[in-house]
């Protein structure tokens, strides 16, 4: 599991890429721990890469858009597979974030 | 067969009929053809003809008057010395004695004094003569002669001219046919004053006319002026008749248009019909002597070889055309009898093709031929070398056991098809009653030995298949061992060859036995199948079967598969004997195969991560897509970690067990532990329709876990949870 990080003023780019199953989502969700603080402008999640994604990927999924929302940023997620669009459905996620 | 006779008698009729058209066709072609020929070659010969005869009297005439010209130049060179003898009338004698002398053609000469011309020579005829033995001289003088009479002397005074006279007879001499010319001699002062002649002989006149050879049977004729016959063929008309009289006796009239064209000394050739023939005359006169000459040829003559070649073509062609019929009569009987053949071969072949129909009426051709069932999938076919053959199969489903069978007749066509009848019928008999495959060929040869005359025998395969319990009981007699589908591998099935059905009674058949697994399956056939052969003469072969058969098919797929291959083997060489095949697929779902997995893991986060790999083979055992894994993994992730994290308290160590099972149809996740007991399926429903700011954080596995899987269960047995998820596939 590789995470990127880019962060240009109000725009900060996460680029996830392989499996985002309970083990890889301890490390994940210590590397966006800061972004939790800074939540005011809008937060890409770079999905392209993004083959497999369990509940705990999408529990930080969720955390980041509740402090967004407490803060008034945005979370938009972006280039999700067929899969993963299916547990997006399946869990209401859909209807949650911003999909690109 | 009233109608057939109609309907061959009109075939005769209309072949007759055409037969003579041909011949009627060919005889007027070739009778044109020689027509316009004959036409041509008469057209030809009569040219031919009347350039010969042309030829012939120019040629005569020529000759003629070369004696002529000699004649008439004698006297003309004479009339000099006849004119000055005048004035001394003695010598008169002397000049008529020079000109015979002189010239060899003249027999005799006159010079006669026109009366009166002289006062003291009233009449004066001095006359000289050849007469063999020598020169004669007389005086022609006498009142006797009284030539001033005479047409030699009276028509030269009138005309003034030389005048050759008519041929005559010589009564002084032996008879000779004779000629004179005459020529007037004039005094100085231009006065006719005496004539001067000469006298010829026409005796090779005669021989010379008659010399003309034109044709064999052709003759020559010579007229004079006054229509004299002068030559003749026949002697006896030689001075005495005239054209006239003799022309009398012929019976075509236009013969006096021929005397009138001859008198008039005209040429040309004009068709006489006289003694009962045509004849052609070609005819021209002699100038000066007021002769005419003819050629008579009679037509036969002409067109002789022409008729003797149209007789020999008119035979030859009559001979042709009568060969022509003959053939044609041969070709029309021989015609008829290819098609008596022909009726008679396509009434067997219309037999043959209702015997295929009821031989193919007598094994199952409906498939699959028990659509209800699930637990059997069976397929055959029969294809005889010939309309009929001597291959079986049967089956037939009794007390949930099914009865199958297959067979070859020695031989093949109609005898092998008649005991490949009573095979089949024989089988349906005894299965009908008896159970066991052993009892049913035993049965089955004492009833086939017992009437086997013809020492015709039955290789046969019987088997009898528990359907409930895959329990297949077979008897072989002396057929090639079936092939058997079973762990993956195709081999023969396990037989004892037995011997033949039809060949010892009371022979001791031995039954074997085996049990089919759930997704095994036989292929029965003949070895029409193995023993096909190609143009090289190669056969299909095990190898090539076995190879065919390797893929995962459907009973019926399987047959179309070998059908096929053989089909594609064999090309254009024509098949030598009966295919026939059976494909039997046994398929029992209480007795299928079950592929399971089995992992565990310790209550470590880590070690979720080996689940990727263990949900990767069960897909594969399983063969589904990869979307279908990566759902199982997400469903299988959520329910390991829920153990993981919450099942063993204040971090103690415990294991993880998860079993996955594989089945027809459906995957089952088993995930137990022997931590706290716990039953996540009691969690609360996630309500996912909630904003963000609701929404919990946790309760999404159990969640995923329930939506992912088909069936979702809990329960607590033996200290342990056990949680069981299917998927069906």
């Amino acid at each position: 599991m590789e995470v990127r990080i880019n962060t240009e003023k109000d725009l900060t780019t996460v680029f996830l890429s392989g499996r985002l199953d309970t083990p890889s989502s301890q490390e994940v969700a210590a590397k966006l721990e800061s972004l939790q603080d800074k939540a005011s402008g809008t937060i890409v999640l770079d999905c392209s890469e993004l083959k497999y994604i369990s509940s705990s990927g999408l529990r930080i999924f969720l955390s980041l858009r509740k402090a967004a929302a407490a803060q008034g940023g945005k979370v938009i997620v972006k280039d999700i597979n067929d899969d993963i669009r299916n547990v997006f459905m399946m869990t209401g996620f859909l209807n949650l974030f911003e999909i690109r | 067969m009233k109608l057939k006779t109609i309907f061959d008698k009109r075939l005769i009729k209309q072949s007759a009929r055409a037969g003579l058209l041909l011949v009627v066709v060919a005889a007027l072609t070739l009778e044109a053809t020689s027509l316009i020929q004959y036409f041509y070659a008469r057209h030809g010969l009569k040219e031919e003809c009347t350039r010969r005869a042309e030829s012939e009297l120019e040629a005569t005439k020529f000759q003629i008057m070369d004696i002529i010209n000699q004649a008439e130049s004698a006297v003309r060179n004479s009339a000099w010395i006849a004119a000055w003898s005048l004035d001394y009338p003695d010598s008169m004698s002397a000049v008529t004695r020079r000109v015979v002398e002189q010239n060899e053609v003249v027999m005799g000469s006159a010079l006669a004094l026109v009366p009166g011309y002289m006062k003291d020579h009233e009449l004066c005829c001095p006359y000289a003569y050849e007469a063999g033995n020598g020169l004669q001289l007389f005086s022609l003088a006498t009142p006797e002669y009284d030539y001033p009479s005479k047409e030699w002397f009276t028509k030269p005074v009138e005309q003034g001219s030389g005048y050759w006279s008519e041929p005559y007879l010589d009564t002084g001499g032996g008879g000779l046919l004779m000629t004179t010319y005459s020529l007037p001699i004039t005094d100085r002062s231009g006065k006719i004053a005496a004539v001067l002649t000469a006298d010829i002989s026409l005796d090779w006149l005669t021989s010379l006319v008659e010399d003309i050879e034109v044709f064999p049977e052709a003759f020559s004729m010579m007229i004079s002026r006054q229509g004299e016959i002068m030559v003749c063929p026949a002697e006896t008309l030689v001075m005495r008749s005239n054209v006239a009289e003799a022309s009398s006796l012929v019976e075509d009239t236009t013969i006096n248009r021929l005397n009138r064209s001859m008198l008039a000394g005209e040429s040309g050739s004009m068709p006489i019909r006289f003694n009962g023939k045509v004849n052609h005359v070609f005819f021209a006169p002699v100038e000066r002597t007021g002769w005419s000459m003819s050629i008579v040829v009679p037509e036969t003559e002409i067109y002789g070889e022409l008729s003797r070649m149209s007789l020999l073509v008119t035979l030859l062609q009559i001979l042709g055309l009568a060969m022509l019929v003959l053939i044609l009569r041969s070709v029309i009987k021989n015609s008829l009898k290819y098609k008596e053949l022909n009726d008679r071969k396509e009434r067997i072949e219309n037999e043959l093709r209702i015997g295929r129909g009821i031989q193919m009426s007598m094994v199952p051709k409906i498939f699959p031929p028990f659509p209800e069932r699930h637990d059997i999938d069976i397929s055959a076919t029969l294809h005889p070398a010939k309309e009929v053959g001597g291959d079986l199969y049967d089956f037939h489903i009794r007390d949930e056991k099914l009865f199958f069978c297959i067979g070859d007749v020695s031989g093949k066509g109609i005898p092998a098809s008649l005991v490949m009848a009573v095979t089949r019928s024989l089988f349906r008999t005894v299965s009908a009653h008896e159970n066991g495959p052993k009892r049913i060929v035993t049965s089955m040869n004492e009833s086939m030995a017992d009437m086997n005359e013809n020492n015709m025998f039955v290789t046969f395969f019987c088997g009898t298949l528990e359907l409930s319990s895959g329990h297949l009981r077979y008897c072989n007699a002396g057929h090639n061992a079936p092939l058997l589908f079973a762990n993956d591998s195709i081999q023969h099935l396990p037989v004892v060859p037995n011997l033949p059905l039809g060949i010892i009674p009371g022979m001791e058949y031995q039954e074997q036995e085996i049990d089919l697994d759930h997704d095994d399956a036989l292929f029965l056939y003949t070895d029409g199948v193995t023993e096909a052969e190609n143009v090289s003469h190669e056969l299909f072969g095990e190898e090539r079967l076995q190879e065919v058969l390797s893929y995962r098919r459907s009973a019926q797929e399987h047959l179309q598969a070998v059908s096929d291959a053989v089909s594609e083997f064999v090309k254009e060489a024509p098949q030598s004997d009966d295919i026939t095949m059976l494909f039997l697929h046994y398929l029992n779902a209480n007795k299928q195969s079950v592929k399971q997995r089995h992992l565990v893991i310790h209550n470590k986060i880590e070690e979720i991560s080996k689940l990727a790999g263990f949900v990767e083979a069960v897909a594969g055992d399983a063969k589904i897509d990869s979307s279908l894994a990566l759902n199982l993994n997400l469903a299988l992730e959520e329910a390991v970690t829920n153990v993981v994290m919450y099942a063993y308290t204040d971090g103690a160590d415990g294991p993880v067990e998860i079993d996955a099972a594989v089945r027809p149809g459906e995957i089952v996740f088993t995930v137990s532990d022997t931590g706290k007991a716990f039953d996540p399926t009691a969690a609360p429903e996630v309500d996912i329709t909630k904003s963000a700011d609701e929404r919990k954080i946790g309760g999404l596995g159990i969640h995923l876990v329930r939506k992912l899987m088909d069936d979702v269960t809990y329960k607590r047995e033996n200290a342990k949870n056990v949680l069981t998820m299917t998927k069906k596939i």
